[in-house]
């Protein structure tokens, strides 16, 4: 039963509360008269239900908004002036011949109903607005005395119907109200949301509450007043009439709270403003970190926002490039102000701790002198940016007014400066790895460039197989392998190694490619194409960058091959299991540009027989470490090609792969490797 | 990572510079800069002891390429001291030997610089 009430109250508090309305104006015009005890008692119930429920259905429109005390208060103003409007309307149009009640006529009994039901809505608004206000910043729930009040409040409304029975009893009422004041103004010291208005909401606030003394006081006087208005509510409903005189009373001492309350809180408004700025200014730094990952546009808003915090006319922002620190952004002073400042201030060796330093006006004065320029600054502080136990930058704030920096502004300056090393300092990872990534992906172009310049085919010849073996570094290396058809029995191998790595060594192995794929075409000889191909790459190479390369040219006819190496790893003759070292004397391309590198290149003439091997490589194979920092080395390989050189040219290049992988298996590849193997092939067997 | 350590000392008017560890591209830049810093001191004369070298990369080679033109043009040189074999091996291939000077020890070196006046 009782569940089914609430759910009705609960879903249509407002029809409901109509509803009783209309019933209790129909009770009025039905008995006009009720002094009898039995109407008397239903019609005070009926007054304190129709009441009950629109303080109720008020209740629920309240939690749903957001309550502003300021218009709330304002609101409660301008609605206990209507009171008094209301009342003194009524008592001018009313002013009822009190003795004789049954010469009411009916219009004025329907207006008097009226005027009182609007009366009951405008209390009812003016009560559920203070009760909002009392709930209004409380931590901990205060319901109960509010609760506890409303209690008292109805046991007053109640206790006139013992007054009726008999006036004696009027104690009981008395004793009723007097604890219902008592709790009212226990319930009007729970202010404290006035400390966290601004200070300009606070003077506001003052003019409001006196206004609000004065009103409530006014309506209170005509309530209890023992004429006009109170006549007419009192001859309606004497329980109403406590109500009203006891919110009226509610309305008085809260303002009056109110009133002193912010009286006092006004000297540390500014204060308490200032602390809020920093707290929002950190806030808006937190939203900052998360959300901004561009470095200029952070540590603009940093500077920005420095000047919020500690209260300050100017701010700029330093941060470390390299070995200097570098003005970043500037707030309300000029670049070159800022600039030339700074380099006073840092010039002068303060003592850094980890915190804030004050500078006053004197010590910049020599500065300001110097340079003429209008500075007002009176007050300069800054704090370093810590990064890992390094100044990653500098913060600086100043201020024109001759209040100096207290350590309040410190502590705050501190903490924001703390927060602004961790966000930038989270940007430019952000940065950095936005670049590596781009890096990477440039890396991943070079190494496709590498891969198509690399021919895809080897020569198809009856007597001669080739295999070519190529292998990236994660790192784009520098090696590179190429054919050319000299003519129709004769064909030219080439191995070569730019030094250096990454996209350098890319671009010069391209351009490696192309000078040899020229020059191959005119120069036959070894030897002579290795010095045009140096003379070439004089223009073209740094004085730290060289080249190795080993060159030669397959007379398919006569199996004869003339050999020439600058600098290259010796290629290696497999000869029925017998392994040569092919290393004529060379020095490496680019290492001189003159006679020496001429005279240092002597060609080999190598005779080919059937099942005969060569191999060229890059020092990519014998340099594979192992994770004990281990050499692959020459040796290993030789024994390799020495075990397998019954296999064929792709065998053996996997063989030698296979092996190498199982040496440096727990180690990463660190250099290029290019196998170039050619076996001869007797194909009348 | 591979550490790498470079010293400077002088003997008489040579420089003498231990290098020491690995030097590849990484750890090249360090010796750059102890180059640079000796020409702008004027030091030409320079051996560079290799005694406790472990290995040398292609990068590292190249900066001796890049100086010893200015050394030369300035009367002085870059002559390698004390290398091991493993490491020789490497300056072999490439053929340094034809272009500079090795020497098993360091006075020697030092001596050659002396000895020309």
């Amino acid at each position: 039963m009782k569940f089914n009430l609430q759910k009705i109250a609960r879903s249509r508090k407002l029809e409901y509360s109509i509803f009783i309305f209309i019933v209790l104006f129909l009770y009025n015009i039905i008995f006009p008269m009720h002094d009898d005890l039995p109407l008397f008692i239903i019609h005070e119930t009926l007054v304190l239900a129709a009441s009950f429920i629109l303080f109720e259905y008020l209740k629920d429109y309240f939690t749903s908004k957001i309550v502003q005390p300021i218009p709330l208060a304002l609101n409660i103003g301008i609605l206990a002036a209507s009171i008094f409007l209301v009342a003194s309307v009524s008592k001018y149009f009313l002013t009822p011949s009190n003795s004789n009640l049954e010469t009411r006529d009916f219009i004025s009994a329907l207006f008097s109903v009226l005027a009182i039901f609007i009366i009951i809505g405008i209390v009812t608004f003016i009560f559920s607005s203070l009760r909002e206000l009392f709930f209004l910043r409380q931590k901990k729930d205060p319901s109960v005395y509010m609760n506890t009040m409303l209690i008292f409040f109805l046991f007053t409304f109640f206790s006139n119907i013992f007054v009726k029975i008999d006036p004696d009893l009027d104690f009981i009422k008395q004793s009723f109200y007097v604890v219902s004041i008592i709790l009212i103004s226990l319930n009007s010291l729970r202010v404290s949301w006035i400390g966290f208005l601004p200070k300009k909401q606070k003077v506001y606030l003052i003019l409001i509450s006196l206004v609000l003394i004065v009103v409530f006081s006014f309506n209170f006087g005509e309530i209890s007043g023992k004429e006009g208005f109170e006549n007419v509510v009192s001859s309606f409903s004497p329980g109403l009439l406590t109500l009203i005189n006891l919110i009226m009373l509610y309305g008085i001492i809260f303002s009056t709270v109110v009133f002193f309350t912010t009286l006092f809180h006004l000297p540390t408004a500014e204060a308490f403003d200032r602390k809020s700025e920093e707290v929002s200014s950190l806030i808006d730094l937190t939203k900052l970190i998360t959300q901004v990952f561009d470095f200029k546009e952070l540590a603009e808003s940093i500077t920005l926002l420095t000047s919020k915090i500690c209260n300050s006319d100017a701010s700029w922002l330093l941060i470390k490039k390299g070995d200097a620190f570098e003005l970043q952004s500037v707030n309300n002073i000029g670049y070159l102000e800022a600039d030339g400042l700074t380099k006073f201030i840092l010039g002068q060796n303060y003592e850094m701790e980890e915190g804030v330093t004050i500078i006053s006006r004197n010590s910049i004065s020599p500065f300001v002198k110097n340079h003429s320029s209008q500075f007002n600054f009176d007050s300069i502080a800054f704090s370093c940016l810590m990064h890992h136990e390094d100044i990653s930058g500098y913060l600086f704030a100043a201020r024109n007014l001759e209040i100096k920096y207290d350590d309040d502004d410190k502590k705050a300056i501190s903490a924001f400066a703390n927060y602004a090393a961790v966000a930038l300092e989270n940007a430019k990872l952000i940065e950095e790895s936005i670049e590596k990534e781009r890096m990477e992906k440039e890396l991943d172009v070079a190494r496709e460039i590498q891969r198509k310049i690399l021919p895809h085919n080897v020569p198809e010849l009856d007597e001669y197989h080739f295999s070519a073996l190529f292998i990236p570094a994660f790192e784009v290396g520098g090696d590179y392998y190429d054919f050319f058809k000299l003519d129709e029995n004769n064909y030219a191998v080439v191995v070569a190694d730019v030094s250096g790595k990454g996209i350098s060594a890319a671009f010069i192995m391209a351009e490696v490619k192309g000078i040899f794929g020229s020059l191959s075409r005119i120069f036959s000889n070894p030897k002579e194409l290795l010095v045009r191909v140096n003379d070439v790459l004089k223009d073209t190479l740094d004085r730290k960058t060289f080249v190795t390369s080993i060159y030669y040219v397959l007379n398919t006819l006569t199996g004869k091959l003339l050999l020439a190496r600058s600098g290259h790893t010796p290629a290696l003759l497999c000869s029925n299991g017998v392994i040569q070292r092919i290393q004529p004397p060379g020095i490496g391309l680019g290492l001189d540009y003159g006679s020496s590198f001429e005279n240092s290149i002597k060609e080999m003439e190598i005779s080919l027989n059937y099942n005969d091997i060569l191999i060229l490589y890059s020092d990519g194979i014998p340099e594979s470490m192992n994770s004990n920092m281990e050499e692959f080395g020459y040796e290993r390989l030789e024994k390799i090609v020495s075990n397998s050189c019954h296999l064929s040219a792709n065998e053996i290049s996997n063989k030698i792969m296979t092996e190498l992988t199982t040496f440096s298996l727990d180690n990463s590849q660190h250099d290029d490797i290019t196998l170039v193997i050619l076996k001869r092939i007797n194909n009348n067997n | 990572m591979a550490d790498f350590n470079v010293n400077l000392r002088g003997v008489g008017s040579v420089s003498v510079i231990d290098v020491k560890g690995y030097l590849d591209a990484h750890t090249a830049p360090e010796l750059e800069n102890m180059f640079s810093k000796l020409i702008v001191d004027k030091q030409f004369k320079v051996v560079v002891n290799f005694d406790q070298l472990n290995y040398i990369s292609s990068a590292g080679l190249g900066v001796f390429m890049a100086f010893v033109e200015q050394m030369r043009d300035n009367k002085g040189d870059i002559k390698f001291s004390n290398m091991n074999d493993s490491v020789y091996n490497i300056f072999d291939l490439l053929g340094f030997p034809v272009l500079y000077e090795f020497y098993k020890d360091e006075k020697e070196a030092v001596n050659k610089f002396s000895n020309l006046g």
